[in-house]
């Protein structure tokens, strides 16, 4: 079936797609997901899930174990695979009991061997994370070879590849979505409290360090169902970027969550237009999730003058 | 080991060996500073520098050797990396881990976004590409090595000659910033170099696992000394060993599995082994040094509690020192064997007793003790009843020195708070 997307270029895309919108609306469309629409659901789940939980990896200062453990993730999938390889089935996609298991190896090998260094061996902090996801990094990165034959399909753990999505795909990034939303909204009132005053919320009762372990798992689901996309690099784009562009607007937490939603769907929407775009234009096909992933960092910096004007309008009105 | 004088083998080994060497020095930096993960940060910032790089030089028709052209592009995308972090950082809403991991991941998309342009129209220059971010040393030729050599002596040149400058520096960075005006440049060298030995190596371990090269060396160096230039020379030694050797293991590995194993990951896993073998087995610093010492030390203090016990009660079956102490009793007898082992006591048939040195043994414990009280009372002005509890632990590590000093300062009392007599000095 023709691509409904073929010659489209920025604008016209998305004239294309509310047409396409219009007619799943009103019952008229026929034939299947066009890859451009595939791309674009998974890349606005994995926006919409990787801002939720990112916003609290940033306010909480998590960022660079998020950054580890996206590392050490390669290490999880990598020794899922050989489970399953070992039982006989080799799938090119992970089904989602494998994604959680691969999540929660990572997760937990990451946060208790960090964790270990730090306390028990008392290595400094950073030296402890740095040292920790590229040894871990580093086992996966060998057992992929001798599997494989062949270290080079680390480059696609890495860096993913939107172009070779299936429909498999949107399944996990939407659950990974449904599972943090859930649980942002359920655990609300105790991220805010453990996020901004530790101290209080110990008193309360609640413990930062439990809701720092949930969100590490939370980032490792997400990460892992964003792999096959992204890869584990960029996805680190997708945690950090919208919550700091949020920032530069307001500092209100449930404003934060909705404009970080906002701008990772923004991005994605512009990222993938503009790969038609190019596509039309030269001919040439282009890494979507770098443009995307591009398109974050660029618009944080051109948003910069555009939030001084409104943070004086904020600082007058409630 | 042959494999150094093999003209194909040999300059990616060397090869290894110099960048190991290079960031195992600038990695005592970036460890000592608490900074360890600012070269992750400009290992992925380099990365559109690479794409760049690549492109520049197919353009110009160095297709065959991009080296030259993917090093300049790194290392000035690494640089505007550092300088957008260091740019972020003033703003006080963004702390530095989210700082250093939005330029990381922005640069690493950008990067990606650039390589993506490359891959049609230069294919050859696309391919060399994923040399950087995985590492890649086997393409290595003699004349990279003589650039390596040249930047790494530079470097080297660079620590000796302002080693004084850069000791205050990781020291006291304020006072070194007030005294001179060349302790600014040598920060901006130490920037520099920093940049430079990350770029240098991304070829041989890849963008991802430079983090280790940097620091794994330093912090297995810093468990063995506290003398900077030592950390220095250790940090050196360590890198570029762990460089030879796991180079080595790859190549055997390679033979032995017929699969191409990449030096990278294995140069990493040994350094990290020996990082954790120094946590836990360096002379002093080590966890299970520490530890052991530890335990030795609360065995010796049992030890000569048992001694004063059997001081005080003459004669004493091993049941009595079970019940007395609640330890189990294999750990008394192994202890009271020592102690009979140092002549201070004798078993006869059933029952331990004191010899004549072990009384002069326990009347010593017993008068490092009392003294400690008289000294706690009559100098400090406690009350009586508590000092007994303080002795027991200070009689154990009381030296002849302080004996002598207690017993001038308090005149050589013959009597503790308690009002019992105190043996009379050993010898006297």
């Amino acid at each position: 079936m023709q691509n409904p997307y073929s010659g489209a270029t920025f604008f016209s895309f998305f004239g294309v797609l509310a047409k396409r919108l219009w007619h799943c609306a009103t019952g008229q469309l026929e034939g299947a997901l066009a890859s451009d629409e595939l791309q674009l659901l998974v890349l606005i789940g994995i926006a919409l899930s990787c801002s939720l939980v990112g916003l609290f990896l940033v306010l909480r200062k998590m960022t660079m174990l998020a950054n580890s453990l996206s590392h050490t993730l390669i290490l999880g999938i990598v020794a899922v695979f050989f489970f399953l390889s070992a039982q006989g089935e080799t799938p090119t996609l992970l089904p989602l009991p494998a994604l959680l298991g691969a999540a929660f190896i990572a997760a937990l090998l990451t946060c208790v061997i960090t964790a270990f260094f730090t306390t028990v061996l008392k290595l400094e902090e950073s030296a402890s994370i740095a040292l920790v996801f590229t040894t871990l990094f580093a086992l996966g990165v060998l057992l992929i070879t001798l599997y494989a034959k062949n270290s080079h399909l680390a480059a696609e753990l890495v860096m993913g590849n939107v172009d070779a999505l299936q429909r498999g795909d949107l399944k996990a990034v939407w659950i990974a979505f449904f599972a943090n939303s859930l649980l942002i909204t359920l655990f609300f009132k105790e991220l805010k409290v453990s996020t901004f005053d530790g101290g209080f919320a110990r008193s309360q009762g609640i413990s930062p360090t439990l809701f720092n372990y949930l969100l590490m798992g939370q980032t490792a689901f997400t990460a892992t169902a964003a792999f096959r996309a992204v890869g584990v690099l960029m996805g680190l784009a997708f945690f950090v970027a919208p919550p700091l562009i949020a920032r530069l607007f307001t500092h209100r937490l449930s404003t934060l969550l909705k404009l970080g939603l906002l701008i990772g769907v923004a991005a994605s929407l512009g990222g993938v237009a503009l790969s038609r775009h190019i596509l039309s234009m030269t001919g040439r096909g282009v890494s979507t999730g770098g443009l995307v992933v591009s398109l974050l960092f660029i618009s944080y910096f051109a948003l910069v003058p555009l939030s001084r004007i409104s943070i004086r309008r904020l600082t007058f009105t409630k | 080991m042959s494999a150094l004088f093999d003209p194909v083998l040999r300059a990616p080994l060397l090869g290894s060996m110099i960048m190991s060497f290079a960031t195992s020095i600038v990695g005592v930096f970036l460890f000592l500073r608490r900074n360890a993960l600012l070269g992750e940060t400009l290992s992925h910032a380099a990365y559109p520098g690479v794409a760049l790089g690549a492109l520049l030089g197919s353009l110009l028709g160095a297709a065959q050797d991009l080296t030259f052209f993917i090093l300049g592009g790194a290392f000035i995308a690494a640089w505007m990396g550092l300088l957008l972090f260091r740019s972020l950082m003033r703003n006080p809403t963004i702390s530095s881990d989210s700082a250093s991991c939005f330029v990381l991941a922005g640069f690493f998309g950008i990067g990606t976004l650039l390589a993506s342009f490359l891959q049609v129209p230069f294919p050859t220059a696309f391919r060399t590409i994923p040399n950087y971010l995985y590492g890649q040393v086997a393409t290595m030729t003699d004349r990279h090595i003589l650039l390596y050599a040249l930047l790494a002596s530079t470097l080297l040149t660079f620590l000796i000659l302002f080693f004084k400058e850069i000791h205050l520096l990781l020291f006291d960075p304020q006072l070194a910033r007030s005294l001179k005006g060349s302790a600014r440049w040598v920060e901006r060298g130490l920037s520099f170099f920093v940049a430079l030995a990350v770029i240098m190596s991304i070829r041989s371990v890849g963008v991802v696992l430079l983090s280790a090269m940097l620091i794994a060396p330093a912090a297995a160096a810093r468990q063995y000394t506290d003398r900077l230039s030592l950390v220095f020379l250790l940090s050196a030694l360590f890198g570029t060993l762990s460089a030879l050797w796991g180079s080595l293991l790859a190549l055997h590995l390679s033979a032995r599995f017929s699969a191409p194993f990449p030096p990278g990951p294995l140069i990493v896993l040994l350094s990290s082994a020996w990082v954790l073998f120094s946590l836990l087995f360096a002379p002093k610093r080590g966890l299970v040094i520490r530890t052991s010492r530890i335990l030795i030390f609360r065995l010796h203090c049992v030890e000569e509690n048992l001694l004063k016990f059997l001081w005080r009660c003459n004669k004493a079956p091993l049941a009595e020192f079970v019940a007395t102490f609640g330890l189990p009793a294999f750990v008394i007898r192994t202890l009271l064997m020592r102690l009979q082992w140092r002549g201070w006591i004798c078993r006869d048939q059933e029952s331990y007793q004191l010899t004549v040195s072990g009384r002069q043994r326990g009347n010593r414990i017993v008068r490092l003790h009392r003294l400690w009280e008289a000294y706690l009372v009559t100098s400090l002005g406690e009350q009586s009843e508590g000092v007994h509890r303080s002795a027991e632990e200070i009689e154990h590590i009381l030296t002849p020195e302080l004996e002598k000093e207690l017993t001038e300062l308090l005149n050589d009392p013959k009597e503790d708070p308690h009002a019992q007599p105190i043996p009379a000095k050993e010898g006297a």
